[in-house]
């Protein structure tokens, strides 16, 4: 006869806390687990590279002012978010996201594909001064972002961190060669490690985000990010349903 | 680990999920209120909180 | 008679239960402060003043942080150490442990306040401290860990109370949930800047996995040992059904871990953990509610107590707000509802009945009831009690009904069509639209924090009429003493 008594448990501290442990342990071993070894989890979709390093730069900032608690980064399945946002979002577009940005809140609007919508002035305008472009806005003013520059000193730290944890920049001749064959070579030049520092300023050159060549400041880093939002994957090469079956 | 992506088809995890969490429902409810006995013996442990009151009957009147 | 009031002293650490109670309420006034701030910068933007470290951005999960961690985690820290003892009628092993479990948690907190006003986050919604934050903080969860398994081990009947099962499940959860969520690389050893372990989808489930049990266990399982300790004596009578709190306690253990992935309905993670964490939501609805039963019919027989008793007021309304928000929570777990609901208003709304109508009433009864007893004296007003149960109850009703109405707006607005299939309104539209709402929301914030204000005063009060009372009792039997001596 199967011999259990609860009132071990009701008594027994360790075994207490065992069976709570294992009681809190399920759940998340069943639903998280899985989603690092199925490979239906992330589609295999084109164009999805890691961020250069001013659009990571322009990722940081976006982070340190908290944005994502009024703009998500994701788009749902739906009719009206389709006409408003566009496409919806795939799990391949957020892979090299550490942390994901998706949101939970729509204060303001979804971010997820606002690159290439609005122009570089307009951005501008917009974040030094939100109700002067939509006067109804209730997003703060963002005029230091304009001021400050932007601090580059460790930008190879930052790479290093992201190619721990497994964003493919390149630091060596292998690495940078496996990125040509992913990404193309021009791409592929972006995300090398070595000449982060180059990369940056050459694309904050030649992108003028913030309409002032002189120096690089926060703003430039910001608009390219956002610049970038969503705009790697061209959807007119897919069927339409090409992604219902990953959901 | 390959053998976690069974619990990802619903074919398998709904009807895992139901049998777990309904046998392991049944026998805690049964423990708790299956037998008298036991159940006096549980519901006797409702006054620990009362035990060490000597010290605060007396400021306790109100 | 001084020797026994000594032994009485010596029998509990209560010095601990103190600070931590001080620090809850003056963390929930700092905190809920912050609150009213940001919901005002939402209905009138000029108050970020072009300041960096104020706007809402950076100061928002100084507000959460502080309620969660600073009030609710203070709370925890007082009730658990005071009901640990009581019901095992065991002192703390540890004086030392103890202390270090309040300077590092004070720390962890204040510290994690001012990094989000310079910027650094892990811009994770509850876990925004960086990584050095992180490991100070685990070091104070263990440490809390083996006092308390400590504390339990030295209890002196074989039974332990059914409250500190649910204070150990809220300890082991946020350990777990703690360690993996804040999973990190630093850029560097003398940076706080670091990029999560996880990206994308594993990521969003990560989190939201931390996320919900964040509320399912800290803010949950710990108040419901809260309340099975606190309602019994105030009542004074046992808990309703101690059978019923067992079945409670690991239905609720069990289930809540399955449900976070509802915070991510129709997003790319995949249908699977989405429709898991649904099915599992709604199943949560029947612990939870066993266990506000369990708690309300604690005082059948005793009806009248809540027409004279404003602490029982606090404890019972706390239930129903409870008993509220797990029902509503299941439903907007539901896909359908979640389509309407996700990103608006009503999820903020149903946070806060959870936050402010469960967590915070919650602890405010049980707070004064245990103030009193912890300096030795009766409170200094029990009609500011009554008041403040008002300015409290009326302001969760003004905050939630204004989030209701502002979130289904918002969720009607966005998906509307025009008659040629045009969407109806820009998404400024619906942010146009918010403005009456959001500024009753601050208004009901500021309702909410005006009744904190008095309870700050009814404390600082109660505590100086303590060691008034104190100072006195020990002159007069000091005095006494003289007397004796020069006889």
């Amino acid at each position: 006869m199967f011999n259990f008594k609860h009132e071990w448990v009701e008594t027994n501290i360790g075994l207490l806390l065992v069976l709570t442990m294992l009681a809190i342990s399920i759940g998340g071993l069943v639903e998280i687990a899985p989603l690092f070894f199925i490979k239906d989890t992330v589609e295999k979709v084109d164009g999805v590279r890691p961020y250069t390093p001013l659009e990571l730069r322009g990722r940081d900032i976006f982070q340190r002012e908290g944005c994502y608690l009024c703009h998500s980064q994701m788009i749902r399945p739906f009719r009206d978010e389709a006409l408003r946002y566009g496409h919806y979002s795939l799990a391949a577009e957020s892979q090299y996201d550490h942390p994901f940005q998706w949101g939970s809140k729509r204060t303001g609007p979804d971010l997820a594909r606002v690159g290439k919508k609005y122009s570089n002035e307009w951005h501008v305008a917009h974040l030094v001064s939100p109700r002067s472009m939509v006067p109804q806005s209730v997003m703060p003013n963002y005029p230091w972002l304009l001021s400050t520059e932007l601090d580059i000193s460790d930008i190879t730290d930052r790479m290093k961190a992201l190619r721990l944890v497994g964003v493919p920049y390149s630091l060596n001749q292998d690495e940078y060669d496996a990125n040509v064959k992913k990404f193309g070579k021009e791409t592929a030049d972006m995300l090398n490690i070595a000449d982060a520092r180059k990369n940056l300023i050459a694309q904050a050159q030649q992108g003028n985000y913030d309409g002032d060549r002189s120096s690089i400041s926060e703003m430039d880093a910001l608009v390219a990010y956002l610049q970038v939002l969503g705009t790697m994957v061209d959807f007119r090469k897919y069927d339409d349903d090409e992604f219902v079956k990953y959901r | 680990m390959e053998w976690l992506n069974w619990f990802a088809a619903f074919e398998n995890t709904k009807p895992l999920a139901l049998v777990i969490l309904f046998v392991t429902f049944v026998l805690i409810v049964y423990y708790v209120f299956g037998s008298r006995k036991r159940g006096e013996r549980l519901e006797s442990y409702k006054n620990i909180p009362f035990l060490d009151d000597e010290s605060e009957t007396k400021e306790d009147k109100k | 008679m001084a020797a026994t009031m000594v032994s009485g002293t010596e029998q509990y650490n209560f010095e601990i239960v103190k600070k931590f109670s001080i620090m809850a309420v003056v963390w929930g006034l700092v905190g809920m402060s912050v609150g009213v701030y940001i919901a005002s910068e939402l209905a009138w933007p000029i108050m970020n003043m072009d300041i960096p470290y104020i706007t809402f951005g950076r100061l928002r999960p100084v507000h959460t942080s502080a309620v969660i961690f600073g009030f609710g985690g203070s709370a925890l820290f007082a009730t658990s150490y005071y009901i640990v003892q009581r019901t095992c009628q065991a002192r703390l092993i540890s004086d030392g442990m103890a202390i270090f479990t309040f300077w590092g948690w004070q720390a962890a907190i204040a510290l994690g306040g001012i990094s989000y006003m310079l910027g650094y986050t892990q811009s994770r919604e509850y876990a925004e401290m960086e990584w050095p934050i992180d490991i100070l903080i685990e070091v104070v969860w263990v440490t809390y860990l083996a006092l308390f398994v400590g504390t339990v081990m030295r209890r002196k009947q074989p039974h332990i109370y059914v409250a500190n099962w649910f204070f150990l499940s809220f300890i082991l959860a946020t350990a777990l949930l703690h360690t993996f969520n804040n999973l990190a690389v630093p850029i560097s050893l003398f940076s706080m800047k670091s990029y999560s372990l996880f990206s994308g989808t594993q990521d969003a489930m990560t989190q939201w996995w931390y996320g919900h049990n964040a509320v399912g266990f800290f803010l949950t399982a710990a108040f419901l040992g809260m309340m099975y300790y606190f309602v019994p004596k105030q009542a004074g009578r046992p808990i309703f059904s101690y059978r019923l709190s067992i079945v409670h306690f690991w239905a609720l253990s069990f289930l809540y871990m399955w449900v976070g992935a509802h915070h991510l309905h129709w997003t790319a993670l995949p249908d699977w953990t989405s429709t898991l964490a649904a099915t599992f939501s709604i199943m949560l609805l029947l612990p939870s509610w066993g266990g506000m039963i369990n708690g309300i019919m604690t005082l059948s027989g005793a009806w009248d107590k809540l027409r004279t008793d404003p602490i029982m007021r606090f404890l019972i309304v706390a239930l129903s707000f409870y008993g509220m928000s797990t029902f509503e929570g299941p439903l907007m777990a539901l896909k359908d509802v979640n389509a309407l609901s996700h990103y608006t208003d009503w999820t903020v709304g149903h946070v806060h009945s959870g936050a402010l109508g469960w967590v915070a009433m919650v602890s405010f009864g049980s707070l004064y009831h245990m103030i009193p007893k912890l300096w030795n004296t009766k409170i200094w007003s029990q009609k500011l009690i009554e008041i403040h149960f008002w300015f409290a109850t009326i302001g969760v009703l003004l905050y939630i009904t204004a989030m209701w109405i502002s979130g289904i707006t918002q969720g009607l607005m966005w998906r509307a069509f025009d008659q040629f299939g045009n969407l109806q309104y820009s998404f400024v539209e619906s942010v146009a639209a918010m403005h009456p709402f959001y500024a009753m929301r601050a208004i009901g914030g500021m309702f909410f924090v005006t009744g904190m204000s008095m309870m700050f005063i009814n404390v600082m009060m109660t505590i100086r009429q303590g060691k008034r009372e104190a100072a006195k009792l020990h002159a007069a039997s000091h005095g006494k003493m003289a007397d004796m001596a020069s006889a």
